[in-house]
């Protein structure tokens, strides 16, 4: 029994983990950057819904009701609006110009931009009239059916967050699956990820098909944020930070470059971290250690499997 | 050599209408430069404002202070690139330099009339001083927008006897010394601000008139007394600040922050190899240092002295760096900044839990290790005051001294093994890997030297952090400090000494200067990281 609660537990945070992870594989596959802001995307989806239900729906967040559950579309809406927005600046304004720098420059303006994204919501996100201060954790409102009390199939609990979690990651997969796979757009983004050179001479506008995977990651990013927010209730400035690194290890985990190692690889990592907790004996298991484990794990893949699990071929650039 | 001679082009229809400007006016220039150069000399005689109150005091006449003691300088600097561009030299190009001071005056004394106004109320309150401030600087930058350009002549750099280019160097560093002195001494805002503007002003124009090249050049042709003078100021900054702890403080962390960015640079720098959980080394030492120090809260019985733990901590670092770095150099590139940042983390983390509930009790978790005594070599005390020559040295000023002799030695390891064959090996590694290895470069015992050279230099440093600190605590090497000293590594120039110490100073400085000038208390960020 506690296997299987292990089991669901780890596909909660393995779902949460792949969403993020789709925006750092997809990334990289076409221009091997390693988006290092991509967690503060995901912190800046979790915002936006957050803003979005507090200009919205202000007198069922303030009575401490929970919100209709058609608030849902309207918050994912939000997420994904502020998400996306901030993405396209981002590689508007910071990558674009650093296209044909040297290796270094991209990642250190990442970190840049990670930073920026972090203190401006801390700072500013309270300015905004009515809006509360994100010093300290804020409270991330509950929402009719999918907030809620938990099920209990078979003695096993399961949240409802967990259910919504586990449908995003499943839509958003078959989603994206039928967009990569089927649609023009999807079909050039795999061109270009295989050759940008020769995809240009093909006709294909790598600027915007780069932006378009900047488009994707955020979309998917900020459906995480929500779901974070659903899970642990409260949001903070420095949600992204962890969770962009855990995703990132996920990636790396699948074959980054590649889309499905990285909702595999985000599903291993959940599942083995929740063990970690449950069935390392002695005082290195329990919670306090699974950060380490999964670092760990990213280290153990990096060494003996650098191609990750679904072995995407490995881009070796100093 | 004379100006009023007709320019070289005649035909003046091809030029652009600024070329075309410059070379109808630009007889003008020496004398509108050295005309807003008076005026800019002669404000700060005047009195700048009826209120007394702000800015220092600058409502007295013939009693320059502050602000007027800036626009004067900037007046001479003005009359005397006015007074060249009329001589002429071939290995100067005064033009540009006047066009940064006319830039420069206008921002400074546009900035102080400002102030003037909104501190006092109204521009009722800004006295003749500050409007005929206004008018040099407008001359002035008349000047710098008709001065004609000149190419410059570098072989016509005049070669001084040795004792004046000697003597040249020791004038810089002399004024060096004085202005960060000065400038650290300062506790209004808004002059600190104008004094930023106006030494940004000289220098730039200083650099733009071909001064910095020709500077450059001196320095080149006296390395060991640039050297050995820059160690000088160093050694006698803090005779400068009268026993006060508040700036020694700050150059402590400096330097710390420095010499580990230089441990940094052996490994990015030189080696290529980028490493983004850097910080866990300063932390192994520092933690290293703490554990084996004589405070009641360590967890390890054993209490050597000093320099045994320092042994220690460089041997303790250099481990985690073979260890870390023995299956890691694999994989190159972005994947080792991540494998690296993994290591930080788990080195975080790992000191986070190491509590005696979640593991073995070695660092007291969250809490750290506190009430760490300070260093005590021969019975000298670290942490009390003594007087040298009459003047008091703190405590800060006893670890500054330490510290500066660490540094010595980290620069002196980066520059022996970047001048060897080791460092050869490195920077072929860094250009082409695979062309090294080609080249019978042992890539791998080269790339683990690095990683092992540079976490001993970072483990050292953080044995006397510990003990500067008293305490040390897992929130000291967050992931966001190892970007820091990447950036300071980058920001400087990879693989220099100089950049990485100018930029590891700027990176250290200025979010501090900009933060804890206005309010005069002590910010948050600066009470945490600072004892």
């Amino acid at each position: 029994m506690d296997f299987a609660q292990q089991l669901v537990n780890g596909l909660t945070l393995g779902s949460l983990y792949a969403l993020i992870a789709v925006g750092y594989t997809v990334v990289y596959g076409i221009i091997q950057l390693i988006n290092f802001a991509h967690g503060e995307i995901f912190m800046v989806g979790a915002f936006g819904a957050l803003s979005t239900a507090l200009l919205f729906f202000r007198s069922y967040v303030d009575g401490g009701q929970m919100l209709p559950f058609w608030a849902l579309p309207v918050m994912i809406i939000g997420a994904v609006a502020a998400s996306v927005t901030i993405a396209v600046l981002m590689e508007r304004i910071a990558y674009r110009p650093l296209r044909n720098a040297p290796r270094l420059a991209p990642l250190i303006t990442a970190i840049g931009i990670s930073v920026f994204l972090q203190e401006a919501v801390r700072l500013l996100y309270g300015k905004i009239p009515s809006f509360p201060d994100a010093k300290q954790k804020v409270p991330f409102p509950k929402i009719a059916i999918v907030s809620g009390d938990a099920w209990t199939p078979f003695g096993l609990t399961i949240q409802r967050s967990t259910i919504f979690t586990v449908g995003a990651l499943i839509i958003c997969a078959a989603g994206l699956f039928y967009f990569v796979s089927r649609t023009k757009t999807g079909r050039a983004m795999q061109a270009v990820s295989q050759d940008p050179d020769t995809a240009r001479l093909m006709g294909i506008n790598v600027d915007r098909i780069i932006v378009v995977a900047f488009v994707i990651g955020a979309t998917l990013a900020a459906i995480a944020g929500i779901a974070q927010g659903l899970q642990v209730t409260n949001v903070n400035f420095k949600m992204g930070f962890l969770a962009g690194l855990k995703a990132f290890t996920a990636a790396v985990l699948g074959g980054i470059g590649n889309v499905w190692g990285a909702v595999l690889g985000g599903l291993t990592l959940g599942i083995v971290e929740a063990m970690a907790i449950q069935f390392i004996p002695g005082t290195f298991g329990g919670s306090s250690w699974k950060d380490v484990w999964a670092f760990a794990i990213l280290i153990l893949v990096l060494v003996f499997r650098p191609q990750g699990l679904l072995g995407a071929k490995v881009v070796d650039r100093a | 050599m004379s100006t009023t001679t007709l320019p070289e082009v005649l035909d003046t229809s091809e030029l652009s209408r600024r070329d075309q400007m410059r070379a109808r006016y630009g007889t003008l220039a020496p004398l509108l430069a050295i005309g807003g150069g008076v005026l800019l000399l002669l404000s700060g005689l005047l009195s700048w404002s009826y209120d007394d109150r702000i800015l220092g005091d600058i409502s007295i006449r013939f009693f320059p202070a502050g602000i007027q003691i800036y626009a004067m300088v900037i007046g001479v600097v003005a009359i005397a690139l006015g007074a060249l561009l009329r001589v002429r030299p071939a290995w100067l190009n005064p033009g540009r330099g006047l066009a940064a001071v006319g830039w420069g005056s206008m921002v400074f004394v546009v900035v102080a009339l400002v102030t003037i106004s909104r501190q006092a109320g109204g521009s009722v309150n800004i006295n003749e001083g500050g409007w005929v401030a206004l008018l040099g600087a407008l001359l002035v930058f008349a000047a710098g927008w008709v001065a004609r350009r000149f190419e410059l002549d570098v072989r016509s750099w005049p070669r001084l006897p040795g004792w004046a280019e000697i003597l040249i160097i020791v004038v810089m560093m002399a004024v060096l010394l004085f202005t960060t002195a000065y400038t650290l001494g300062l506790d209004d805002s808004w002059t600190f601000v104008c004094l930023l503007v106006a030494l940004l002003t000289i220098a730039v124009a200083l650099v733009g008139s071909g001064f910095g090249e020709y500077i450059g050049f001196v320095g080149a042709n006296n390395r060991r007394v640039l050297l050995l003078s820059a160690l000088l100021v160093a050694f006698l900054f803090p005779f400068t600040q009268d026993g006060s702890d508040a700036n020694m403080s700050i150059a402590t962390q400096i330097l710390i922050f420095a010499a580990t960015a230089l441990g940094l640079n052996i490994v990015v720098g030189l080696a290529g190899l980028l490493d983004l959980g850097y910080i866990a080394f300063l932390g192994t030492g520092a933690y290293v240092g703490a554990m084996l120090s004589q405070s009641t809260f360590a967890t390890i019985g054993w209490k050597p002295p000093f320099i045994i733990v320092m042994l220690c901590g460089m041997a303790v670092a250099s481990t985690f760096g073979l260890i870390i770095g023995s299956p890691t150099l694999r994989v190159s590139g972005d994947y080792l900044a991540i494998v690296t940042l993994g290591f930080g983390e788990i080195f975080r983390l790992a000191m986070f839990n190491l509590d005696g509930t979640n593991g073995p009790d070695l660092t007291n978790g969250p809490n750290g290790i506190p009430a760490i005594p300070d260093l005590n070599f021969f019975g000298f005390d670290f942490g009390k005051v003594h007087t040298v020559a009459g003047i008091p040295l703190g405590r800060f000023s006893n670890y500054y001294f330490l510290l500066l002799l660490l540094i010595a030695f980290v620069i002196l390891v980066f520059s022996r093994l970047n001048d060897s064959r080791i460092g050869r090996g490195w920077v072929a590694i860094r250009e082409d890997e695979r062309a090294a290895e080609a080249m019978g470069v042992n890539v791998f015992g080269l790339k683990l030297l690095a990683f092992a050279v540079g976490a001993a230099l970072a483990g050292l440093a953080g044995t006397i952090k510990a003990h500067q600190d008293t305490s040390v605590t897992p929130d000291q090497y967050i992931f966001l400090e190892s970007a820091f000293l990447l950036a300071a590594v980058v920001l400087g120039g990879m693989g220099t000494v100089a950049g990485v110490l100018v930029g590891a100073t700027i990176l250290k400085l200025l979010p501090r200067s900009c933060v804890t000038r206005p309010t005069t208390g002590c910010c948050s960020s600066g009470c945490s990281s600072s004892s």
